[in-house]
């Protein structure tokens, strides 16, 4: 029972030029080991939603539950991925794995199992005694990725944990998430701005809006359950794109438009 | 980290340099004590040191230095170190209290003694004092800014893992800062220094600054220079020492 369930929720938040509504009441539903992906454009509030998932952040009004729990704030059960580089410069790739089960208690020997059955999930195998600077972007995610799946967590909050990456390494770090899903059962919400990567990965696309944000299209993906990124060439794939491209495209013209609009004379002020 | 980067073939060349500096350095002290008699030769100097190092007296005066100074260091880390840490993570406590911090800091120190002696006397007190005020602040500066420039998500980590505020300083703030916090000790140990044995020519029993002030007025100018380069002699290995500590970490 480790699905989440988010009922109206709604972030609002001060900024420079006003009240920024980032979320608005979006009420959605992750089934167990379901993995479902939310795209938008950028300045939508797809990672704001994540953090209040994540219990980092307090949403202003409704709530979310995971595994039938009310989020309060962070549960070691959600493993979070982060966008940037996450990986502690001064710890070995080895120690970087560590850190949430030392912080957690868990016996030294339990410990360092677990940590080598993560790094060899995700194919790190050799590299424990490296430190982050000398590993490729895509490797010290890979390290980051690890990391959260040492804990076991039943379910993985992604926020564009990719997006820094080659569009190359993207894709093969897409396949090795998906395979990883296979194994492990986890529910996951990822987030990105790459419409193709959310198709490739996903049973279910969230098409998100521009503020205030809102789910304003929801994908099923009906791509076979063991397909590889071969499947971008098929035109089943093409069709769910198309669709989502639509969607988005109007969103992000409008986005666009509202970040770039000047209050210019003759337009009266609201 | 077993890996190792090739040298360029100049350590020799280096070495061969850094004597021919030095070499020069004695020759230009040696032609200038010629033209300038408050100027010892070299010769007599080393001469004066050497006899210093074995003088009881002189060794009293070597030992209330170094213990003032070496309070002040211990003081200055400790009390820069806390104040660096705090400024560094509240952003309230930088609001109301930076302000201050820069005009302390901006201070030059010495016009504080009058205000010092009174308060602390005249022996060990408004020495290590004085010496904390010059060692203080590279250290708070130093932690505060990087404190202030460790990455967001390295808290939204700590935060998602549930780590506690003890873990949070050993796994995260700590290592993470380590550059700056070594940089400032550095500092601090040479300016605790200076800030003790400054305060020595104002008003002490013993101390090297009162050694070199007294045998400046008694025209014993060997003396005088010995003391001098025993003091930058003492700065120089210290430094040098952490700056190396200081590179390993990097």
């Amino acid at each position: 029972m480790t699905g989440i369930s988010i009922h109206e929720l709604g972030v609002a938040f001060s900024a420079k030029d006003g009240r920024v509504i980032a979320v608005d009441g979006v009420t959605q539903e992750v089934p167990e080991r379901g993995f479902v992906s939310i795209v938008g454009p950028s300045g939508c509030g797809k990672s704001t939603l994540l953090s209040v998932i994540a219990g980092l952040y307090a949403p202003t009004s409704g709530h979310v539950e995971v595994g039938g729990r009310r989020v309060t704030g962070p549960d070691r059960a959600v493993g979070v991925m982060f966008q940037e580089d996450s990986t502690l410069p001064w710890k070995t790739v080895l120690e970087n794995v560590r850190f949430p089960l030392q912080v957690a208690k868990v016996p030294k020997s339990e410990q360092l199992t677990r940590a080598q059955q993560a790094i060899d999930l995700v194919g790190l195998g050799g590299f424990e005694r490296r430190h982050p600077a000398e590993l490729s972007g895509g490797m010290r995610q890979r390290v980051a990725l690890a990391r959260t799946l040492a804990m076991r967590p039943s379910v993985m909050l992604m926020d564009e944990p990719f997006a820094a990456l080659d569009q190359q390494t993207r894709l093969l770090l897409g396949a090795e998430v998906l395979r990883i899903w296979r194994e492990t059962h986890q529910t996951v919400l990822f987030v990105t701005h790459d419409i193709s990567e959310a198709i490739l990965l996903s049973q279910q696309v969230w098409v998100m809006s521009y503020r205030p944000g809102r789910i304003i299209d929801v994908v099923d993906v009906d791509l076979p359950e063991d397909r590889d990124a071969s499947v971008v060439a098929t035109p089943a794939f093409n069709a769910l794109q198309n669709r989502v491209w639509e969607v988005l495209q109007a969103e992000s013209m409008r986005g666009f438009a509202q970040e770039n609009a000047v209050p210019a004379s003759g337009v009266p002020a609201s | 980290m077993t890996a190792t980067v090739s040298q360029p073939p100049a350590g020799g060349r280096v070495l061969a340099g850094s004597v021919g500096v030095a070499v020069a350095a004695v020759v230009l002290w040696e032609i200038g004590s010629h033209l300038s008699f408050v100027i010892p030769p070299p010769l007599d100097t080393a001469r004066a040191l050497a006899a210093d190092l074995t003088d009881a007296l002189f060794l009293v005066n070597l030992r209330e230095t170094m213990l003032a100074a070496t309070a002040a260091f211990l003081l200055s880390a400790a009390i820069g170190g806390l104040i660096g840490l705090g400024l560094g993570l509240s952003r309230v406590a930088r609001l109301l209290l930076s302000p201050i911090v820069t005009a302390m800091n901006g201070v030059p120190k010495i016009v504080l003694y009058p205000i010092l002696l009174p308060v602390f006397h005249l022996g060990y007190g408004s020495k290590i004092v004085m010496g904390v005020l010059f060692g203080l602040f590279p250290v708070l500066i130093n932690v505060m800014t990087g404190v202030q420039q460790i990455p967001s998500v390295y808290w939204r980590l700590a935060r998602s893992v549930r780590a506690g505020r003890w873990q949070t300083l050993r796994h995260i703030l700590l290592p993470a800062i380590r550059g700056p916090l070594l940089t400032g000790v550095r500092l601090a140990i040479s300016l605790s220094l200076v800030g003790v044995v400054l305060s020595e020519f104002f008003a002490t029993k013993y101390g090297l600054g009162r050694v070199v002030l007294r045998s400046y007025s008694a025209g014993d100018y060997p003396n005088m220079m010995g003391t001098i380069l025993l003091l930058i002699a003492v700065s120089f290995v210290l430094s040098l020492l952490l700056w190396r500590m200081e590179r390993r970490v990097r």
